[in-house]
């Protein structure tokens, strides 16, 4: 009678604790090397309700946003609000609606920090925050997700 | 430095790590949005096989120490003021006492639709490629020490700011972004330029003139791709002293560096080539006129991300003091007899960053370096360097 090939033949009984766990743990490297996790969400740009200006062309809103452009075309100062850089919403803002990485935008803010030659934008940590400080806040501009709709803050297009 | 000396500073790097978190939100408590306070504290760790870099390091030396505090305040929404104290040490070069990094003052008087151009004047940080801008702060660094090719940290003061004016533009473009800097200043100068040089700290003074400095950047996808061009243009006039083996005379120095970067997610690929005409006139038998030469620099650096808070690198960095005399040969055959290996660098660099937090960064850094030559003269007597040598660099960061 022959015998059924046992298809663990070949590897020890007791694998060294380093063989074991490889697999799940390459694996999980892997999926976070190839997949990160990026989720979509509706983002939308807002701006304080007196601000005169309705659409901004994805070129502005970059140069807004990496802190390069500080006065609107009325001469006020843009006030410029973000979330942390690992914020979901934050990660999802740039890539969606800039077309930037986060790292990129930290670079530049980094850049203008420590060269003299600009500021950081303000960080705010939810929604919430973020709404009341653009509604206070003359000439400032940010983002939230469209189900957090707010109707006290103005509704900028991105052309 | 001693045991006692470095266990003092850590105490004190430990005691402001607890009292500079509230200044990060300084802004809202002076309520006051226009003003801004950031800065950082490094401090680092350097042992080298042989050779000296930063201090007594073939023993191990903490002496590498960056402290910088910055202040930004906005006059008028076009109009800002801002200044940045600034305290280096360095092993022999540099020794701690504060000074002013920059000073300046900043007029964005034009904004149009697809760009904007401004003024600064005052104490402004010399554009020079990717990096040199804020080089001190550890954060924006890609490695504990810059490539040495184009970003010598043996004449830092030279390549760090200047007092002058500069003009700078942005056009923004569907086809993308064109940021431009230019215009006039004195670069700093201190003994370590001296040293450079003219190869010691003479009783004379090197002091700099005014130098052109102009950098040209293009970035589309605001900095997937960047490219630039720089060139710094200029003189340093020597005022010999009584005893000095030169002649009144000038060094005349001309840099220029084009550079590379791609940026993807979780990758960074950065090259940059450097060219410095170094050109000796009038300093007398010991500089003759024809004694000057070309520079010559580049590196490749390929950095990955790994699970957004770890960095790996590794660089190949390249510099030749002469780049009619790569390998050394004449100038080990000249009056000097200054050994070959002097005369070029090639390190190969391995790193590892870790942000523990966003304000907090540790990394650690290997160099295998064939050749001495961005050594400093005033930490090493280049006829005992040893030509292969290996360096292990640690550095802690803070930020605010």
């Amino acid at each position: 009678m022959e015998k059924r090939q046992d298809p663990t033949a070949g590897i020890p009984d007791r694998a060294s604790p380093w063989h074991l766990p490889l697999a799940p743990v390459l694996l999980l490297a892997f999926s976070l090397l190839f997949f990160p996790s990026s989720q979509v969400f509706a983002l939308q740009l807002i701006t304080h309700p007196n601000t005169d200006i309705a659409e901004i062309s994805r070129s502005t809103a970059r140069a807004v946003f990496s802190m390069r452009r500080q006065v609107w075309p009325d001469g006020g100062a843009i006030r410029v609000f973000v979330f942390p850089d690992k914020h979901k919403l934050h990660k999802a803002f740039a890539k969606q609606l800039l077309g930037v990485f986060p790292h990129q935008l930290r670079r530049a803010w980094d850049r203008k920090v420590f060269s003299g030659t600009g500021q950081a934008p303000d960080t705010v940590q939810s929604e919430a925050e973020m709404i009341e400080m653009i509604n206070k806040t003359p000439g400032a501009i940010g983002y939230i997700s469209e189900d957090n709709r707010d109707e006290s803050v103005q509704i900028l297009q991105v052309e | 430095m001693n045991r006692y000396r470095f266990c003092k500073w850590s105490r004190r790097l430990v005691l402001l790590g607890w009292l500079l978190p509230p200044l990060a939100t300084a802004s809202s408590l002076f309520g006051d949005e226009n003003l801004q306070i950031h800065g950082f504290l490094s401090q680092g760790y350097t042992h080298t096989s042989a050779n000296s870099w930063l201090g007594d390091s073939s023993n191990g030396s903490w002496d590498f120490r960056e402290l910088g505090l910055n202040a930004s305040y906005r006059l008028t929404p076009q109009l800002q003021i801002s200044g940045q104290l600034l305290s280096l040490t360095a092993g022999e070069m540099q020794d701690g006492s504060p000074s002013l990094d920059y000073g300046l003052l900043d007029y964005n008087f034009a904004n149009f639709d697809n760009g904007n151009l401004g003024l600064r004047f005052g104490r402004v940080k010399t554009p020079i490629g990717l990096y040199n801008d804020t080089r001190d702060a550890a954060f924006t660094r890609p490695t504990n020490f810059l490539p040495q090719s184009i970003y010598f940290d043996k004449v830092r003061n030279l390549e760090l700011s200047n007092d002058g004016f500069q003009i700078y533009g942005d056009l923004l473009t569907d086809w993308g972004d064109l940021l431009f800097q230019g215009g006039m200043g004195k670069p700093v100068t201190d003994e370590n330029v001296e040293y450079a040089y003219l190869g010691n700290d003479w009783q004379g003074e090197l002091s700099s003139d005014f130098f052109f400095l102009g950098r040209i950047i293009y970035e589309l996808d605001a900095g997937r791709i960047r490219l630039s061009a720089t060139i710094a243009d200029g003189d340093l006039d020597f005022e010999p002293g009584p005893t000095d083996p030169f002649s009144k005379g000038t060094v005349s120095i001309q840099l220029r560096v084009l550079s590379f970067q791609y940026n993807a997610e979780a990758w960074h690929f950065t090259t940059e080539y450097m060219q410095e005409d170094v050109i000796n006139r009038n300093l007398g038998a010991f500089r003759p006129d024809d004694s000057g030469g070309t520079a010559e620099g580049f590196y490749l650096q390929f950095a990955h991300d790994l699970f957004t808070d770890w960095e790996i690198i590794a660089r190949y960095d390249v510099s030749y003091l002469n780049r009619d005399d790569r390998d050394g040969t004449k100038q080990e055959a000249g009056p000097f007899g200054i050994p070959a290996h002097n005369m070029f660098a090639k390190d190969w660099t391995l790193g590892l960053r870790w942000d523990i937090t966003p304000a907090f960064m540790v990394r650690g850094e290997y160099h295998w370096v064939d050749g001495t030559a961005w050594l400093s003269a005033r930490e090493n007597n280049f006829f005992q360097t040893e030509r292969h040598w290996q360096m292990f660099s640690l550095l802690a960061s803070y930020r605010f």
